[in-house]
């Protein structure tokens, strides 16, 4: 029995960790890939320098790109308003034009008639 | 005598320049009239205009034409429902504008019905500097106002253009003749 009791204590007995054990266990948990979902993998990988310049240049390219298309669009309706306006400017204009002609040579034919 | 000669052209000048304004009793009439039609195009306006008429289409392209020495298009039309809701008082404000030297009257056609009044600014050689027509009806009154260069044949192809069809001489009688 007290066999026992001695192997027992000499194997549970306290034994000082070797030299720097503290340190390298430290060193390995900073190193150790961490287990990362999908869209934390995704999410990471803006964390690259040249990714995100290259991610917020794209926004900027979208949002002049979009606003040209819109300021575009916009000139181009005011433009075809502009157009028919004109076109119903002319006409009112060549309408009378022509109504008074109508009405000078009506009397010219009037006088000749007398 | 030199600063009355300054003096004499420096207002010829500014009547030569001026543009035609249309006379706030034309917003009351807008409040009476049936119906209206307010087109009012500046140099600007007109410029954009011109980018977007064809050449493949007749009639833009002489738009097209015409647009390029124009500097500014107001037409108003006012249609009423009965007779008497405007006053040729109501032009006088206009008429103020359209004086000698710069502006001379060449047709002005009285009948039962209608009094049209065409009014042109001088301007070098065969261009016209500029156009106005007063159109008085019953029940419509048609202000059209053209400032710029227009070529003679500009305003010869206007009254048989535009999808208007040219007109034979009527044989029916008119009243008056100036």
């Amino acid at each position: 029995m007290s066999r026992l009791d001695d192997a027992l204590r000499d194997a549970l007995r306290r034994e000082a960790p070797p030299e720097g054990f503290a340190e390298r266990v430290m060193a390995r948990i900073q190193a150790a890939p961490e287990a990362v979902g999908g869209w934390a993998k995704w999410l990471n990988a803006f964390r690259r320098p040249q990714l995100r310049w290259a991610t917020a240049l794209a926004a900027v390219a979208l949002a002049v790109g979009t606003a040209e298309v819109r300021s575009e669009m916009q000139r181009r309706a005011e433009g075809e308003r502009a157009r028919d306006q004109v076109m119903l400017a002319l006409r009112i204009t060549g309408g009378k034009l022509q109504m008074t002609r109508e009405m000078v040579r009506r009397i010219g034919y009037a006088r000749r008639e007398q | 005598m030199r600063i009355a000669i300054v003096m004499v052209a420096a207002v010829l000048s500014s009547a030569w320049a001026q543009e035609i304004k249309l006379p706030p009793a034309f917003d009351k009439l807008a409040a009476k009239a049936q119906e209206t039609v307010d087109v009012t195009l500046d140099s600007n306006m007109l410029q954009l205009a011109g980018k977007f008429l064809s050449d493949k289409d007749a009639d833009q392209a002489k738009a097209k034409q015409i647009v390029a020495g124009l500097k500014g298009i107001t037409v108003r039309t006012f249609e009423f429902a009965k007779e008497g809701e405007y006053s040729m008082a109501d032009m006088d404000a206009l008429r103020e504008q359209l004086k000698a030297p710069a502006w001379s009257r060449i047709v002005g056609v009285t009948s039962k019905t209608e009094n049209t009044e065409i009014y042109l600014k001088q301007s070098e050689g065969s261009r016209i500097g500029g156009m106005v027509i007063i159109n008085a009806e019953p029940k419509e009154l048609t202000i059209v106002s053209l400032s710029g260069t227009i070529s003679v044949d500009d305003l010869s192809a206007l009254g048989g253009q535009f999808g208007i069809p040219k007109v034979d001489a009527p044989k029916s009688k008119g009243k008056e003749e100036e």
